[in-house]
């Protein structure tokens, strides 16, 4: 067939059809050669019987679809004993309790940044004494003292307890943990130094407390008259030193000092001096199960809390409707103080009144 | 030399053969433009019988074109001893010799080099923005040697379970896990994962990107038992504070904290291109989640409108049974109002969410904004739409409410279709709802804002305490419930009459290659 310029015009109808149906057969060959060419190439560079597979292979993944068992064919419910590393540690731990153990490894959970903060606290005053009090703190937080998995249980015996009931429940991202770091900053120390007290309120603290000065960090020991790691002789030791040869006896006695021309310490005073453990404040979801439980298991902390809005937290609303909002504000760093002040009283401790800690906790916000 | 090749090339492989074997491709074999075509049309016949047919053959080392089918381009070989030619329909090239087409590596490598250039000229590739022309992938010489010797081989298939894995639930994870399941499957994010994209650039050992490239090649691993993510859980943890905490989360939160973290970490995979510009990222994140919403405050005095656009990830929806009233407008619906305890006509659908989300709301005289066109503060109306859509839609239903007054979870039943189309939603669409009516799409052939549903996540229970699990898509039409570590399967009626709590839709222009 001669190549010429054709004019489509001046043809019929039959003409018009026959052309048509030779370009369309051509085009049907080129495609097929095209495919051709294709498998030969495959064939001739050795890849075309590369996606074949055998029949068993098939088999083995093929999907199950029965009840009481999953698409592989397994029954539920058989992975109870799968263990993990913890990137953190290195231990080997239970794949079911590995999100509470590395909360705690990493430093985020509630005890933990109470223990860092002692860490802290004790490498920066070089004492040998403090850090033997913190690990015996930390040896009870272990990893099996973690209760069972079920919720809404309230285990008030395990002072570890992950918490349970709580008032903004389905998410609770913890911002307190933004605020940890800076919160550091200022404080912070276990003890009171008794150099910077005068006399009225060194009597009014000795009153409360054991009192007995750390040979170490020369600061007065916290703990309650009872406190087991001093003994009554090292109470009377401090009191005739620090307040004079008439000081000797131990409120228990009942001896009572007259002072005159002292006012009655003010509460506020004193709590300008004391130091306090800010790290239970921080985060803000803790329950009153879990304070009371902390505050019990170590009373030498002195617990500061400020009196929030209690709970009422704004944050949900906040990331619910940004659509955008990518950051998430800091929290207000409230908590629920009204329990610890209640417990407080119990511990024969003077009621706090507000304290100018929450001036702190603006600058924060 | 490659196996598919012959010894007799080396006789062409000499001066300047390159540039002429070049010469060759562009002029008689790829033609790009309208004119190349032409001049291949008029020039290429047989020297002998004038066809222009009939597998056309040119001779590599003279001038010659013959037919392949009549045999004249073989007559010229044997005079001539020209042992090589090329077809000029596909550029395969043939050896007399040997008798068969041979592939030579590096002819080959001319080949494609003329044909991608020729592919770029035409015509649709400039308007439609298509760069290059698909090519399959061919194994090396050495993964066909390590494919050669390990016959067995997985193939996904409809039926397959290769791609499905379940996730152990480490302690109140649900809510990761069920996330982890979503992103898993979807479709662009997982063939970029498999295809080994992400290039690095993290000195330390804690990118997220790597991890979730890890976790893919557990997912498609084969193993039956389920994976443990923990290194997921220690990385995320570590790179997004706030979501910290051995207690019960929100899915949504980290979704976006998820997100936020791959988006950062993928800085060493966009080429180099405007790495730390927040408004030019192409990291694969942004590619598929990001999306722009237009927001448009209108002066009610001047009626000037200022638009602000922000790139979003997902979109939240409110539900009727909120304390905010909620608005419903679904065509043929006489209007019937709806308060917070009422119930409506029919089932609120999502669509009904999506039109009280973009509805031009009045601000109060409360919230006066300030008019750049009257220099006052006035009163407003601000109305939200869609500006740019992404790859993925994921649509959050605002089921946990957290007024002053309660906090509470909204089960209402929000009816979520397979097929989402959202062009009533876009900006453009803007002008025919403001004048009242509703539009029903009329090109049903553009297929631009159409999507298709691949993932739900669910929420059991009640704000303190509940229990996350997905549905997802595999395999085109088939679904599958992942509650934690056991996935069964599940019927799309399941699917659909779940609750819904977050789902992701993907867009079902497919762009061809």
């Amino acid at each position: 067939m001669k190549m010429e310029d054709m004019s489509l015009s001046g043809l019929e109808n039959t003409k018009l059809e026959a052309l048509a149906h030779d370009v369309y057969s051509d085009l049907v060959e080129d495609a097929c050669l095209g495919l051709c060419f294709e498998v030969h190439r495959a064939v001739k560079q050795g890849y075309f019987f590369l996606d074949e597979t055998d029949q068993e292979s098939m088999k083995d993944f093929e999907i199950v679809d029965q009840p009481g068992v999953d698409i592989f064919g397994q029954v539920y419910n058989q992975w109870k004993n799968k263990e993990c590393v913890c990137p953190n540690c290195s231990r080997s731990i239970a794949a079911s309790r590995f999100a509470p153990h590395l909360e705690k490894c990493l430093g985020m959970g509630r005890n933990s940044s109470r223990i860092a903060n002692r860490r802290i606290a004790s490498s920066n005053n070089t004492s040998k004494s403090e850090s033997d009090q913190e690990d015996n703190d930390d040896i009870n937080d272990n990893d099996w003292s973690y209760g069972s998995e079920k919720k809404g249980e309230l285990m008030h015996s395990n002072p570890n307890s992950p918490r349970r009931s709580k008032s903004l429940k389905h998410k609770n991202g913890e911002l307190s943990s933004n605020v940890n770091p800076e919160l550091y900053k200022y404080n912070y120390s276990s003890g009171i130094s008794y150099e910077t007290l005068g006399p009225e309120e060194l009597r009014s603290i000795l009153t409360t407390q054991c009192g007995v000065v750390s040979e170490h960090t020369k600061k007065m020991c916290t703990r309650s008259q009872r406190c087991p790691q001093h003994t009554d002789e090292q109470r009377r030791a401090v009191r005739v030193f620090l307040l004079g040869p008439s000081a000797s006896a131990l409120p228990d006695s009942d001896t009572m000092l007259e002072n005159d021309g002292y006012d009655a310490p003010d509460g506020q005073l004193i709590m300008s001096r004391l130091q306090w453990d800010g790290s239970s404040d921080i985060s803000p979801s803790d329950s009153a199960s879990s304070k009371a439980s902390e505050f019990f298991m170590k009373p030498s902390t002195l617990t500061l809390t400020t009196t929030g809005s209690g709970g009422e937290r704004d944050k949900g609303q906040e990331r619910e409707r940004g659509d955008r909002d990518r950051v998430v504000s800091g929290g207000s760093g409230s908590s629920s103080s009204q329990n610890a002040l209640a417990l407080s009283s119990r511990k024969k401790r003077p009621k706090l009144p507000v304290p100018p800690a929450l001036s702190i906790y603006d600058d924060l916000n | 030399m490659s196996p598919a090749g012959c010894s007799h090339v080396n006789g062409f492989k000499v001066d300047n053969w390159k540039q002429n074997l070049r010469v060759i491709y562009q002029c008689f074999v790829w033609s790009g433009s309208v004119e190349t075509r032409k001049r291949k049309a008029k020039s290429c016949v047989c020297h002998l019988c004038g066809a222009h047919l009939n597998r056309l053959h040119s001779c590599l080392h003279c001038v010659f074109f013959g037919c392949f089918s009549k045999k004249h381009i073989h007559d010229h070989a044997k005079n001539k001893r020209h042992n090589l030619a090329i077809d000029l329909l596909y550029g395969g090239i043939y050896c007399f010799v040997c008798q068969d087409y041979i592939y030579d590596k590096d002819m080959e490598q001319i080949a494609k080099e003329e044909q991608r250039k020729a592919w770029k000229l035409q015509e649709f590739c400039k308007t439609s923005g298509i760069g290059e022309k698909y090519s399959m992938w061919e194994p090396t010489k050495r993964e066909l040697e390590l494919l050669r010797h390990n016959p067995k081989r997985r193939k996904i298939t409809a039926n397959c379970t290769i791609g499905l894995r379940g996730l152990i639930n480490l302690g109140n994870t649900c809510f990761m896990n069920c996330i982890v399941q979503a992103l898993t499957h979807t479709p662009l994010l997982r063939d970029f994962f498999l295809s080994d994209r992400h290039k690095c650039e993290m000195q330390s050992s804690s990118c997220l990107v790597c991890e979730m490239s890890q976790l893919f090649q557990e997912f498609y691993s084969g193993h039956r038992s389920p994976h443990i993510p923990f290194r997921l859980l220690h990385l995320v943890w570590t790179h997004a504070r706030h979501l910290a905490g051995y207690e019960q989360q929100d899915a949504h939160e980290f979704l976006i904290a998820a997100l936020d973290v791959l988006h950062r970490h993928c800085k060493g995979d966009d080429n180099g291109k405007k790495a730390n510009n927040p408004n030019h990222c192409s990291c694969i994140i942004d590619q598929i989640f990001t999306g722009g919403l237009q927001s448009d405050v209108t002066c009610q005095v001047c009626h000037g409108v200022s638009t602000t656009i922000d790139p979003f990830w997902d979109i939240s929806l409110d539900l009727p049974g909120s304390s905010t009233p909620f608005w419903p407008l679904s065509p043929g619906s006489d209007g019937s109002v709806v308060n917070g305890d009422g119930h409506p006509s029919g089932a609120t659908t999502l669509t009904d969410c999506l039109r009280r989300f973009t509805r031009p709301e009045h601000l109060g005289s409360s919230a006066k904004i300030k008019c750049s066109g009257c220099h006052s503060y006035q009163e407003s109306t601000k109305q939200l739409t869609m500006k740019r859509l992404p790859i993925v839609a994921c649509f959050h239903l605002k089921r946990f409410e957290h007024s002053a007054k309660l906090r509470r979870k909204i089960t209402t039943y929000v009816s979520f279709p397979l097929e989402l189309d959202m062009t009533p939603f876009m900006a453009s669409s803007k002008e025919s709802r403001m004048n009242g009516q509703y539009q029903q799409p009329v090109d049903s052939l553009n297929n631009e804002n159409k999507y298709s549903l691949f993932a739900v996540v669910n929420h059991q229970g009640t704000l303190e305490s509940g229990h996350y699990t997905t549905f997802i898509r595999q395999h085109k039409d088939q679904w599958f419930k992942c509650d934690d570590a056991i996935i069964t399967k599940a019927s799309i009626k399941d699917v659909l009459d779940s609750e819904g709590f977050t789902d992701a839709h993907n867009d079902s222009q497919t762009r061809t290659q």
